[in-house]
């Protein structure tokens, strides 16, 4: 008797639903047994995840992973590996900020003595009340044109950031994987620089840490209520969801994207360039993820652009990786990413329930970080790289 | 499975040997297609057996299960009346079964005999550089195959990649070796130093497997040759007691009669030029100039056939034509309604767009996308779509291509990699012929394709410029094709034109200017 390991023909579809499946349940089973082994029962742990899938916060990151799921896809179904979304949503952040602060609003020292003349002042805010260096941050602009440009440079800051590795992929054949994985910590540096010395606010805050002014209230995204959401982020994750979908089917372009996954020569011998559309690819796919960074900086909990004290937990709280998750439980197909994305925010935000309670319940394992958030994301991956083999091939007994 | 098939039922009665390898019952299915239906088999030791087959019989499925690259759906392997299970080409190899693939797969940068030693590590039969250089030189001298072991393989001819292969599968002591459309692309006289090799094989007791699409090459070599149509055996035949004609009957069945179509009508009145070359130079991927000052012109509804020893610059100048190798010198014109347009690296979008076909060389991996289906291979094309793909328009015209081209294919939107390889080309035959509105650049256009289909494909072209009068640069290995399809024959040499003949010119003396 063997086992023969035969390549199959067709993927099955028992297969492309249950894998992912399959996966998360595998996945969270082993997690229960790595938090059993630290001493954290298993009800404690399923209670966690379970409150995730309750959690308002959830639908945050619910909408910031359609959108960086959309963005992986996009890159991934064209063969190229864009594991950079982080760093395209750093720059997100830093172009959606420079807006902020210096376009849409600009903040500026007052005397302390006319302090109390802006208080009523329309588009003025006090952002910092000290007695003796007090700021203000004027509106030099209507404040949805301002939300309107920071989202829009965002995008092209990240597409722009995007490009590099492109650049490199397209006319050097420089590996994709290892450039984007190395800019995203370039990136957090580049970051840590700008928010130092270039974009370094005013107030005695920003003065004491390394950081930015607030940005001015009136260019926070519109907050859902009883949410931790935005309104922009739910319409931009519908449009790139819906938008891409309709790309891909009917554009050419779309189309174009997909054939360069399979076969990139058929492109070219048809007369199409086909390391334009590698630079295509990786554009939109960073310019989807700088979105995703803007509307992370401009939520109410955020409005500010801080130096990274440790690379892991920058301020993009590492969506960019999680949302590779997203993207493969989805198998590529842009059409069931709204779902896989849910799942994994749902045990995103329950694993960080969880963390917290831990922390709270068993102060004597003084775990810190994020470090237990991870363990759940990082089982279902490794347990779903595994399985993915039999989606591609099939295992058979002979005798 | 049943308790019979271990009982081999049919054996061949005139043969008091016992096969070296049987092949029982087998089945094969890929989605919407069965590519084997109940195949048995018998090969004797000692013989050349050919096995013969259309586009899409089953002949590749069959081989590749053989050398345990696929495994059957149902059914059994003998080799040596012992059953066997084979998984991967090391097991088929074991039992003592080589392949000579018709594409070498060698590694440019390393010598022959390292490249060797390379796939023999895994045998540990020999596998110093050293052993294999010795051996490569005895057997060489032994059947008569001259080849330095410490070249590298990219200075090798295609002929000779070919070679080293027939070496190797000697180094893995074969007792059968297995040729899959191995001596399709060869030229004349190396294939008969093939054939001498076989026959002097056999001599001292090998066994070769031939898989052809080709009925001459089965008939000229081989001891039997056992027919497949549509993945089902239609009978083995003794090739001394069988005839072309019968051949042919069981290899096509009822649509042998496309067969003879006759002449081709050649109405259009060449007039005008279409497509101006001057004084073209093109380099290589080497960087040195493989086409040197070539100029011609095609008229409308012309065909313009370049033949010469493949690596002579006609695969630059067909890709230059194309707009996928830079002009480093000379121009390309296009005229048409009166207008003249210089495409001289133009970009190759622009050169589609105006309506030039292509088909490349190495057509099935890279004029088509496997993992996309023939609907999206269509669509893809920038003649057919613009920035919207109309689906319905595609649709109507693939199932019309499928129709047209008798494409064998469960529907149009099934993905290519089902089909079987004269499919594939099929489709992008069909594709490129309906964007030439003004041209068509071609470089062997019916490689790998049956008689059948080779007789429609350039039936097509031939109409195409005869009634709409698209003209046609074609490129090809195979000099029967350019004599055959050419109102114009160009000979190329060392990158240079250096003869040109009328349609009806006398072969031997295209033959003479091709190789002097």
């Amino acid at each position: 008797m063997r086992l023969i390991v035969v390549k199959r023909v067709k993927t099955s579809n028992m297969y492309y639903i249950g894998i992912p499946i399959l996966s998360i349940l595998v996945g969270l089973a082993i997690s229960i047994l790595i938090f059993a082994s630290i001493g954290v029962p298993p009800d404690l742990f399923v209670g966690g995840i379970i409150s995730g899938f309750q959690s308002p916060q959830t639908l945050r990151y619910f909408a910031l992973l359609v959108m960086l799921g959309v963005a992986l896809t996009l890159s991934f179904r064209a063969s190229i590996w864009n594991v950079g979304a982080e760093g395209q949503m750093i720059w997100g952040m830093l172009a959606g900020g420079y807006i902020a602060l210096f376009v849409a609003a600009q903040s500026m020292y007052v005397s302390p003595s006319e302090l109390p003349n802006y208080a009523s002042m329309p588009g003025v805010e006090i952002i910092d009340a000290s007695p003796y260096a007090p700021v203000i941050s004027v509106l030099l602009m209507d404040p949805s044109l301002g939300k309107l440009l920071m989202i829009l440079f965002g995008m092209l800051a990240g597409g722009l950031w995007a490009l590099i590795p492109a650049v490199l992929k397209a006319y050097l054949d420089v590996d994709e994987v290892a450039t984007t994985l190395i800019l995203n910590y370039v990136a957090y540096q580049l970051f840590n620089h700008l928010v130092s010395y270039n974009l370094r606010g005013l107030s005695v805050q920003a003065k004491q840490f390394f950081r930015t002014d607030r940005i001015n209230s009136a260019l926070f995204f519109n907050l859902i209520p009883g949410t931790s959401v935005t309104i922009q982020e739910v319409v931009m994750a519908a449009i790139f969801f819906v938008g891409v979908i309709l790309m891909y089917k009917y554009t050419t372009i779309g189309l174009r994207l997909k054939i360069i996954g399979s076969n990139p020569q058929l492109l070219r011998s048809v007369g199409v360039d086909e390391r334009r559309y590698i630079l295509l690819a990786m554009f939109l796919s960073g310019m989807l993820a700088g979105a995703a960074g803007v509307s992370i900086f401009a939520n109410l909990g955020v409005g500010k652009l801080e130096k990274i004290a440790n690379v892991v937990s920058p301020p993009t709280m590492n969506l960019g990786y999680t949302a590779i998750l997203v993207s493969w439980l989805s198998m590529l197909d842009t059409r069931l990413i709204p779902i896989y994305a849910y799942v994994v925010a749902s045990l995103f935000q329950g694993s960080s329930i969880l963390q917290s309670e831990i922390n709270l319940l068993f102060p004597e394992l003084s775990l810190t970080g994020a470090a237990l958030t991870y363990i759940p994301i990082g089982s279902i991956l490794i347990v779903y790289v595994v399985l993915r083999v039999l989606t591609d091939y099939s295992i058979r007994i002979r005798r | 499975m049943s308790i019979q098939s271990f009982f081999p039922s049919k054996r061949d009665e005139l043969s008091v040997l016992s096969p070296i390898i049987s092949v029982r019952n087998l089945w094969k299915s890929f989605p919407g297609v069965v590519a084997l239906k109940n195949v048995s088999l018998d090969i004797f030791p000692g013989e050349i057996h050919a096995i013969l087959g259309e586009n899409g019989a089953g002949k590749s499925t069959l081989l590749k299960i053989l050398y345990g690259i696929y495994v059957p759906d149902k059914g059994e392997l003998f080799f040596e009346g012992k059953k066997v299970v084979l998984t991967s080409p090391q097991d088929a190899v074991k039992n003592g079964l080589v392949l000579v693939s018709q594409v070498p797969q060698l590694v440019d940068s390393l010598t022959i005999a390292e490249n060797l030693s390379l796939s023999l590590r895994q045998f540990s039969y020999v596998s110093s550089v050293k052993k294999v250089s010795k051996f490569l030189l005895e057997k060489g001298r032994e059947y008569g195959v001259r080849i330095d072991p410490d070249i590298e393989a990219w200075k090798l001819s295609y002929t000779q990649k070919q070679l080293v292969e027939i070496l190797r599968a000697l180094l893995l002591n074969a007792r059968v070796i297995a040729f899959d459309e191995a001596t399709t692309l060869l030229p004349h006289a190396e294939k008969e130093r093939l054939y001498e090799f076989m026959k002097l094989f056999k001599s001292k007791g090998g066994t070769i497997l031939l898989v052809t699409h080709k009925i001459p090459e089965a008939m000229e070599v081989s001891d039997r040759i056992t027919i497949l149509r549509r993945g089902e055996v239609v009978g083995t035949v003794k090739t001394g007691e069988t005839t072309i004609d019968q051949v042919r009957y069981m290899m096509f069945g009822e649509r042998l009669t496309q067969l003879n179509s006759g002449e081709y009508e050649r109405l259009y009145k060449k007039d005008s030029e279409v497509l101006v070359v001057k004084d073209l130079w093109v380099r290589s991927d080497y960087g040195v100039y493989a086409v040197r000052g070539v100029s011609f012109s095609v008229r409308r509804g012309e065909i313009f056939g370049i033949a010469g020893v493949a690596g002579n610059g006609q695969l630059e100048l067909i890709q230059a034509l194309a707009g996928l190798r830079r002009v480093e010198k000379g121009s390309i014109y296009l005229r048409y309604n009166g207008n003249e347009i210089n495409i001289t690296n133009k970009g190759s979008m622009l050169i589609r767009r105006l309506g030039i076909g292509y088909i490349p060389d190495e057509p099935v991996k890279k004029g088509v996308s496997l993992d996309n289906t023939i609907e999206e291979n269509i669509a893809v094309h920038p003649k057919l779509s613009k920035f919207l793909i109309n689906w319905r328009g595609i649709k109507n015209l693939a199932s019309n291509l499928v129709k047209e081209f008798n494409i064998v294919t469960p529907s149009t939107s099934t993905r290519a990699k089902v089909l079987s390889g004269g499919n594939l080309m099929k489709v992008l035959v069909a594709r490129e012929l309906t964007v030439s509105k003004l041209a068509l650049v071609a470089y062997n256009p019916t490689r790998g394709l049956d008689e059948v289909s080779t007789r429609y494909v350039r039936k097509l072209i031939v109409n195409k410029a005869a009634n709409e009068g698209m003209c046609a640069v074609i490129a090809s290995e195979d000099l029967d094709e350019i004599i055959e399809i050419s109102d114009v024959i160009a000979v190329m040499n060392s990158g240079s034109i250096v003869g040109i003949f009328k349609s009806g010119a006398n072969r031997e003396e295209i033959e003479r200017v091709m190789v002097s």
